[in-house]
């Protein structure tokens, strides 16, 4: 090394010069990274703007007000069968639809009953159950629009029929009120009246299902590895294919479902029952790492103490291990199933991607779930489905984020330092 | 009458708690006698009577709920109305479910005229291998239980043999991994041999042209090229151009320069974009994304710029792997011994260059590892794809122009109405079978490299 170099000028305009671009370097390295988070926030927050902005109009509806008087066009039905649990079809054969038509033909003039919606006269049918009096007198009913109309009510009217929906809106007609079908009903072709329960219900059930079968199946497995397996050959391809199984693409466990589930075993097809089981199989290594995790954090002097008062090694894992991890073990189940929740391509490989207009009834029947319904609503034509997709992606992400929010919740409660 | 396999789980499940309470009774029993000491705690006995209550009854369950649709059918095939049914083939198997289901109350009436004499010798038989089940599994738990009632006594060592089985319930849960793992190589392997047959291996593999329609293998080409190269153009490319620095450098500066305060809040909320469902992103891809796009492609003057375009698909499938980057990036970055940041600091290095030229380089392994397992998640993902991305099969490296990926393809094959014997939908089990593999090889390696360089610093 060279000791006869002069000292460096830390003065010297050119070192100067060096320092302030090495400084203004920092700056800018800084700013990049702040520029970085400021840039996935953005994007997270334009996602949720854009969601809420087109979603939040999907829980209201436009109504009209349509006069229907009984007296005038009497409705031929006897009172005392539409407490029957066949009165939907009593209603219906008695021509309730023809004349909720005539009623809006005249009350909105020509054309009248293409402004309301083509099952409207489903929501009178429901009122007429409620109060059979209705029947004797005239009645003004707040109708579901039509969807065109809906969204022009909401958007601005162009066209023909926009100076129909303006002319209305002039004559105090139209009303916008909370769209409670779109919490009661399941799917239908007819924006005015699908609804989310349906899918909201083959969730629930799914989800309910991949918890029975994932949660004891996971925390079991992990409490084997973690408290009594030896180290051998068979411990090491059990880890192995855990956290392999953890990182697989979710489609394959739709393939596997397939292949399984409903090929070789022939359980019953697009019902929560197998799609329950395969996200069983998809969150249950989340679990078993998750778990692995808690029971490992629990200290060896809690287990030395049992075992020194004469606890048998069962004993001190179910008695004073499981229960120390179970909070850690709960917040990792809580985040596997909010991922289980809004999973759809498994799912979409083993039929549910079918339409289903009825609320599944059991485990086993067809039925749907509510990312499948987003994306079933996102392929289709109507415009009125837009609002509805963003509408039901709006509760999707409620609920997992509510689920996501328990769970930190629950961490920083029991988090314990030993 | 019906063979509900969940209500008599359920009623087995009472039994078994009958049980539990009338072994821990007896065992309080003998316990209370002058001069007796029970070995096991009276819980045990209880157990161990539900156990032998429970365990030998759930097991005929399980086997006579398999067995007994084969029984039901071979009555009906066997009574005087059957021996009108053509003798194979699908038409067969048609009226025979359809006559099972009217039988057992799923469907109100008949579809195929048909069906209708069948009805009633069904619906005897299932009546009949109903009462059969429920009577030997009843047996079974009776016997079971009561053999182990009459084992309680005060020297019985019941808490070690419930230990055992204990012990035998937590092997097996943790072989559950092992046969999913086996249950997705021997049925991705088992049909994909079944599409080898008809499609050669290399064909899937080299060709160009993939355009599968009619699901007969002479008319159709299964060329994977296609699509390997738009998985890698939309998962390798375009996501990580946005996922890696971005995910980089939110880790630096939530490690280095943020304050407690502000990384306490900022990180969960950026791991909402990874917890946002797939399906979610490709909507908005799809509805947002995609559209601004291919007006921005048309001000450019790119020709046939397409709404459903690989990179709509790549940038939101990039954010979304953004935290996954991020979080690996991060952990390995702290795993960097405090020593060598100071001695870099030390040295008057500014923290940027410190950052750069000490902190990245030793934490690389770990960050290589973090972006493999970011790849091998971006080649699996599928919703974001299907939205966003398009079906049709270009070999184009124009990122304005509509690709299709593996994850997209197999959906589609599967989705259609078609024979699951065809060619199209076994070639979706191949094509799952080439993921499965690239994905594993990816996850392999990116757990090597980590641990790897996690035992560089202990």
């Amino acid at each position: 090394m060279n000791r006869n170099t002069a000292p460096t000028d830390w003065k010297s305009a050119a070192m100067q010069k060096r320092i302030a671009g090495r400084y203004a370097a920092e700056r800018r390295f800084k700013f990049i990274g702040l520029g970085a988070v400021l840039l996935s926030g953005a994007f997270l927050a334009f996602l949720l703007f854009v969601m809420v902005g087109n979603g939040a109009r999907g829980f209201t509806y436009t109504n009209v007000a349509v006069p229907i008087d009984f007296k005038a066009m009497p409705l031929t039905v006897d009172k005392a069968r539409l407490g029957d649990a066949d009165a939907d079809q009593v209603i219906a054969n008695a021509g309730l639809a023809d004349i909720v038509a005539f009623a809006a033909d005249e009350a909105l003039g020509d054309g009248g009953s293409e402004l309301i919606s083509e099952n409207a006269w489903k929501e009178v049918r429901s009122a007429i159950k409620a109060d059979p009096a209705l029947l004797d007198r005239e009645t003004v009913f707040e109708l579901p629009a039509d969807s065109a109309v809906d969204i022009m009510a909401k958007e601005g009217a162009r066209g023909a029929l926009g100076a129909k929906v303006d002319a209305l809106e002039k004559d105090g007609k139209l009303s916008t009120g909370i769209h409670w079908p779109f919490f009661k009903n399941a799917d239908a072709t007819d924006p005015a009246v699908a609804g989310i329960w349906g899918a909201l219900k083959g969730s629930v059930l799914t989800i309910f299902i991949a918890f029975l079968i994932a949660f004891p199946t996971g925390v079991l497995a992990a409490l084997y590895l973690e408290e009594y397996a030896a180290k051998n050959r068979w411990t090491d391809l059990i880890e192995v294919s855990i956290n392999n199984l953890a990182a697989v693409p979710s489609i394959i466990f739709g393939l596997l479902a397939l292949a399984v589930f409903i090929n070789w075993f022939g359980i019953c097809q697009a019902s929560p029952l197998v799609g329950g089981l395969t996200l069983a199989l998809m969150t249950m290594p989340v679990i078993v790492i998750a778990s692995r995790n808690a029971i490992k954090s629990v200290p060896p002097s809690i287990r030395d103490a049992a075992l020194g008062v004469g606890a048998s090694p069962v004993q001190v894992v179910f008695h004073h291990v499981l229960p120390l991890a179970l909070p850690g073990i709960l917040t990792g189940t809580i985040i596997g199933m909010a991922r289980a929740l809004g999973e759809t391509a498994p799912l979409l490989l083993i039929g549910m991607r079918a339409f289903i207009g009825d609320v599944p009834g059991g485990v086993c029947s067809p039925s749907t779930v509510l990312p499948m319904q987003i994306f079933l609503w996102s392929d289709e034509v109507d415009r009125g489905f837009v609002e509805k997709t963003s509408a039901a992606i709006i509760v999707l992400l409620i609920v997992l984020l509510s689920m996501n929010a328990f769970a930190i919740y629950l961490r920083n409660k029991f988090e314990k330092r030993w | 009458m019906t063979f509900n396999a969940a209500a008599l789980l359920l009623l087995i499940a009472g039994l078994a708690l009958i049980g539990w309470i009338a072994g821990r009774q007896r065992s309080n029993l003998l316990a209370g006698r002058a001069g007796t000491k029970l070995h096991s705690r009276p819980q045990y006995h209880g157990w161990y009577v539900a156990l032998w209550l429970f365990a030998p009854a759930a097991l005929f369950l399980a086997v006579w709920s398999s067995v007994s649709p084969g029984l039901i059918t071979n009555q009906v095939l066997a009574s005087e109305a059957a021996q009108s049914l053509p003798s194979f083939g699908f038409e067969r198997g048609a009226i025979l479910s359809d006559a099972r289901s009217v039988a057992l109350g799923q469907q109100e009436a008949v579809r195929l005229p048909a069906a209708a004499p069948l009805v009633q010798p069904y619906a005897d038989a299932a009546h009949k291998y109903a009462w059969i089940g429920i009577a030997a599994m009843l047996a079974l738990a009776l016997a079971g239980g009561l053999y182990a009632f009459t084992r309680i006594k005060p020297d019985f060592r019941a808490r070690t043999r419930v230990e055992r089985i204990v012990m035998a319930v937590l092997l097996v849960a943790s072989l559950v991994a092992i046969l999913t793992t086996f249950g997705i190589v021997l049925s991705l392997l088992f049909e994909s041999i079944r599409f080898f047959q008809l499609v050669s291996p290399a064909e899937l593999l080299f060709g160009t042209n993939w355009a599968p329609t009619s699901g007969a293998p002479v008319d159709d080409t299964f060329g994977g090229i296609p699509l390997f190269w738009g998985t890698v153009l939309i998962g390798a490319i375009i996501a990580m151009i946005v996922a890696i620095p971005i995910g980089m450098m939110t880790a630096v500066y939530l490690t280095q320069y943020a304050a407690p305060v502000v990384r306490r809040w900022v990180k969960p909320i950026l791991e909402i974009l990874a917890g946002v469902p797939t399906v979610v992103y490709g909507y908005f891809a799809a509805l947002t994304v995609a559209p601004a796009l291919r007006e921005f492609a048309v001000m450019l003057g790119i020709p046939n710029a397409s709404t459903e375009s690989a990179l709509a698909a790549g940038i939101v499938m990039g954010v979304m792997i953004i935290p996954f980057v991020s979080s690996m990036a991060d952990d390995s970055i702290n795993a960097v011994p405090q020593a060598m940041r100071d001695g870099s600091l030390a040295l008057g290095a500014t923290p940027n260059e410190t950052i750069r030229q000490v902190l990245i380089p030793a934490a690389l392994p770990g960050v290589m590892g973090g972006i493999l397992l970011a790849v091998s998640r971006a080649i699996g993902e599928t919703m974001i794809v299907v939205m966003a991305a398009g079906l049709s099969a270009n070999l184009t490296a124009n990122p304005f122009a509509s690709v299709t990926t593996v994850t997209a393809q197999i959906v589609k094959l599967l989705t259609g109405d078609q024979e699951f014997d065809s060619a199209k939908t076994l070639a979706a089990f191949a094509l799952g079978l080439v993921l499965f593999i690239v994905t594993l090889l990816l996850n392999i390696a990116a757990l090597r490299i980590v641990k790897k360089y996690r035992e560089a610093y202990e």
